[in-house]
């Protein structure tokens, strides 16, 4: 046997190790399914064990309704709003932080490495009953570029994504 | 005879002049209004606008141009006034700053403007429960505390809730 042979073998044997994992684990996971809601209350974030200044609390809150309005493809409804009250296939979102490093513009400007914002919040999607529907652990945080404050806008990009992924208005019609 | 004329014109003067003091002390004067920035969270008003804050009776005004925002003060559940700073250049001239050669932007970075926050919870007419959050200079977003917590409002920290009487004590 050539050594171009055993080569072009080795290759093949390669591709295969690589490949075959990968199609089987397309094949097992498909799609992810969707429960239905049709709107999302959201109800203010709460920070009982965590000191969380204000501005972050109320930024947090209003950039989550934001980005679930715009991502979610749900009504997005603030808490105490009268409204809710009467919305059908409502879920409701309950926050809580569980983790906050403030971290320092100045210094990642300087230093680019050092002085990121992180903020852990961890999320609970529960019926109108009060049934948990979905729970996770979402962070946000803000490593180069922008205020402190802009750790909230990464938080909420990325539960309104949960949120897209998981409810659709018409998921199980 | 002089003297006469003397005090005749300085009569004339005070009678001329009363009215117009008497009518400077009845007027009050108008409530100045406190240059801020918006960040986020004003109905209708899009996140980093700069504008005019003032608390005009029983209402917080804020105002950008022609845009005019009232939250009514009674409906305010929360202020707290908080400190942060800001590059001393900003906006894009900031972020092209970043690329100046010889670590020119980094040095530029160093240098920050401090600036006041006021952050207020309030519920709008269907009971929704909102946030703003304000930038102001150093030194504003007391006296603008001051001023809701006067008219009304209320406020989580500790020690400042009662520190001005609410409009409803004021009543009873």
């Amino acid at each position: 046997m050539s050594l171009t042979r055993l080569r072009s073998l080795a290759f093949v044997g390669l591709v295969l190790a690589i490949a075959v994992p990968v199609l089987q684990a397309q094949s097992t996971t498909g799609p992810v399914k969707k429960m239905k809601a049709a709107a999302v209350k959201v109800v203010m974030i709460e920070s009982n064990e965590i000191k969380l200044p204000a501005e972050f609390q109320v930024s947090l809150y209003e950039d989550l309704i934001a980005q679930l309005e715009k991502k979610s493809g749900l009504k997005a409804y603030r808490e105490g709003d009268r409204n809710a009250e009467s919305a059908a296939d409502l879920v409701v979102l309950y926050t809580t932080v569980t983790g906050f490093k403030e971290g320092s513009e100045r210094l990642r400007q300087v230093t680019t490495v050092a002085g990121a914002t992180s903020i852990n919040v961890h999320c609970t999607f529960t019926d109108a009953s009060g049934k948990t529907l979905l729970e996770q652990d979402i962070k946000g945080k803000v490593r180069f570029f922008g205020a402190n404050l802009r750790a909230t806008y990464d938080f909420a990009k990325r539960t309104a994504q949960l949120a897209h992924d998981n409810f659709s208005p018409t998921a199980g019609a | 005879m002089a003297g006469r004329i003397g005090r005749i014109l300085l009569m004339g003067g005070a009678i001329v002049c009363a009215p117009l003091a008497l009518r400077a002390q009845t007027t009050p004067a108008p409530p100045a209004a406190t240059k801020v920035t918006q960040i986020t969270g004003l109905s209708g008003v899009k996140n980093k606008t700069k504008g005019l804050l003032l608390v005009n009776g029983s209402n917080l005004n804020f105002t950008h141009e022609q845009l005019k925002v009232d939250v009514p003060v009674n409906s305010v559940e929360d202020v707290v006034t908080g400190n942060d700073s800001q590059r001393a250049i900003g906006g894009a001239l900031g972020t092209l700053s970043m690329f100046a050669p010889y670590g020119g932007g980094r040095f530029l970075s160093l240098f920050r403007s401090k600036l006041d926050t006021l952050t207020i919870k309030y519920r709008d007419a269907d009971g929704g429960l909102h946030g703003a959050i304000f930038t102001m200079p150093v030194g504003k977003a007391e006296l603008l505390k001051k001023d809701l917590l006067a008219m009304g409002a209320h406020t989580s920290v500790p020690g400042e809730a009662h520190a001005a009487p609410t409009a409803k004590e004021q009543k009873q």
